[in-house]
């Protein structure tokens, strides 16, 4: 079981971050989120979605899902450089995996905030 | 403040690069709430300086929906008035995170400066590097300069360098809301630009009330009636103007939100690239990114096809000038080739039909959208509704747009989750004195 993405459903609102980072930090903070849109290449309007997951890190990108294991991607791979760019504040690999908001009843928090129902269970 | 707060506003003295910093106090948040209500409340302190003030309102950067807007406020170059203009996308939100509640820019520097905040720290740097550039390349510098590209930069380009009337100040690369001439106001003072990054946290009085608050709320919205509809060309639809879709709909690449609003009321058009292409573009500037309703709307009625008319818009954006304000004066003056009007971007002055006549930027139709918000099918009390709506969203850091189409966002709902939020006791006679004070 784990978070799945649909690209093209995402806006880049950030709903899903803040309440990820709600859920580590019981406060309203970002640098702890294990989920955030990457929106960095404004200019380009290309933005999808980071999830850093217990042995991978899942980018999710208009033309698609991409899964890399982490350990097989952490340095010299262009893409690995650029999702690291994207979340520069702290990068996605130093944070915590996604455990499914496990610790509370109705579901991870950034399934029950993303208002355009860009993501769910699979 | 303790609560949705960083605690903290920088009062900068651009004369001299000094800056001082003060603790927020609960007392006044108490009696004017946020946004608007705080950054008025600065703005009369320190009026002798001719101040610009920035701020965001109390519930901004928070799971409430639409709590995108920060807020900048000034007196206008343009009417003489102390107004706001509306700092969406994420400019709002990384204000709020940045360690600064509001932050105060009074009297005027000898030489060009910028501003760096982000965590809780305030630098007023030299800016001979920055200065001359354009809004594209400024945006571009900072986040080279800094190492981070997503620093939002609230900047000027040429237009406000010049000393136009009708100078922006622009959000990244776009448009903003600013109508009121404030990026004048920034180049005389010379300032070029503010980059902000928000890394903070903001604590909650009763975080699982809050929480459990905003996700109800989300439900009731998301079920409103802007459900199914994204995009710009939704606006004008709304307003009359139908056959806009058709218009703009061949360029658009895709929609997307300001921060954690559930309307994708922002469209990019792909311009120099196929927009239907999911992938990276190769190319480092396909598009445009469409924020400006009424700029939209101007060049269209122009007569501009749609390309030319997102051409010129960027063309404005990058420039740092009003569209709207350019798509008027274009009309008045009979020039309609997207080369002519560039090359008048410097000679540009008003009058202008389409300035503000109160207090809150005219970036957003002045009327409810997608709904009635039960008012009097005549029309006749849309203005004084409007105002107040306006007032609300600049105190609370709603969207000012989102605050038009949504009614489950409603004043009580809003005063509700800042109690839970903060457990100050905020009423409907606190919130009438604010929205009183600043709307007159």
């Amino acid at each position: 079981m784990g978070v799945k993405i649909d690209g093209l459903k995402c806006t880049a609102c950030m709903a899903c971050e803040l309440a990820c980072g709600y859920h580590r930090d019981d406060a309203f903070a970002l640098l702890s989120s294990c989920i955030m849109p990457y929106r960095g290449r404004k200019k380009k309007d290309y933005f999808g979605i980071l999830l850093k997951e217990e042995e991978s890190l899942v980018v999710t990108r208009p033309e698609g899902v991409e899964i890399m294991r982490i350990g097989m991607v952490e340095e010299g791979d262009q893409e690995n450089e650029k999702a690291k760019a994207d979340s520069s504040a702290k990068p996605m690999l130093l944070r915590e995996p996604c455990d499914l908001c496990s610790d509370v009843e109705d579901g991870p928090f950034c399934i029950r905030f993303c208002p355009f129902e860009a993501i769910s269970i699979e | 403040m303790e609560y949705l707060s960083s605690d903290k506003i920088a009062i900068i003295d651009l004369a001299s690069s000094e800056i001082t910093e003060e603790e927020l106090d609960e007392d006044l948040v108490k009696e004017r709430i946020g946004g608007a209500g705080i950054t008025t409340t600065l703005y009369e302190r320190f009026k002798d300086e001719d101040p610009i003030v920035l701020g965001s309102g109390l519930l901004t950067g928070t799971l409430v929906p639409a709590s995108a807007l920060g807020i900048m406020t000034a007196k206008s170059p343009l009417t003489g008035k102390v107004c706001h203009a509306p700092l969406t996308l994420y400019a709002g939100m990384e204000l709020k995170y940045s360690g600064f509640d509001y932050i105060v820019f009074k009297g005027a520097s000898e030489k060009p400066v910028y501003l760096w905040i982000h965590d809780g720290i305030a630098d007023i740097n030299d800016a001979d590097e920055v200065w001359g550039k354009d809004v594209w390349e400024s945006t571009d510098y900072m986040r080279e300069v800094i190492g981070d590209n997503m620093i939002q930069v609230l900047t000027i380009g040429k237009a406000g360098e010049s000393g136009s009337d009708i100078a922006q100040v622009c959000i990244n690369y776009w448009a903003s809301g600013d109508r009121w001439g404030f990026g004048n106001l920034l180049g005389q003072k010379k300032l070029k630009l503010i980059a902000i990054r928000g890394m903070g946290l903001l604590e909650i009085a009763d975080p699982e009330g809050f929480v459990n608050t905003c996700r109800e709320l989300l439900s009731e919205v998301k079920a409103g009636s802007f459900a199914g509809k994204k995009g710009i060309a939704e606006i004008p639809v709304a307003m009359g103007e139908e056959d806009i879709k058709d218009w703009i709909a061949p360029l658009i690449h895709r929609h997307s939100s300001c921060f954690n609003t559930p309307f994708a009321a922002n469209t990019f058009v792909y311009l120099d690239e196929d927009p239907a292409l999911l992938k990276e573009p190769d190319i480092e500037e396909p598009g445009f990114l469409l924020t400006d309703i009424y700029g939209l709307l101007g060049f269209k009625k122009l007569g501009s096809s749609a390309s030319d008319s997102c051409r010129i818009l960027r063309d404005c954006a990058k420039y740092g000038i009003d569209a709207v304000a350019v798509a008027e004066l274009s009309q008045k003056s009979g020039r309609t080739d997207p080369e002519e009007i560039k090359k008048s971007f410097p000679g540009l002055k008003g009058p202008l039909m389409s300035s503000g006549k109160g207090v809150f930027s005219p970036c957003t139709p002045p009327k409810p959208i997608f709904t009635d918000f039960s008012l009097p099918s005549d029309g006749s009390g849309d203005a004084q509704w409007w105002e107040r709506r306006q007032a609300v969203a600049y105190i609370f850091g709603i969207d000012p747009l989102f605050a038009l189409m949504s009614p489950e966002l409603s004043e009580e709902k809003l005063l509700e989750l800042s109690n839970i939020g903060t457990e100050l006791n905020l009423t409907s006679e606190i919130l009438d004195s604010v929205i009183g004070e600043i709307t007159k």
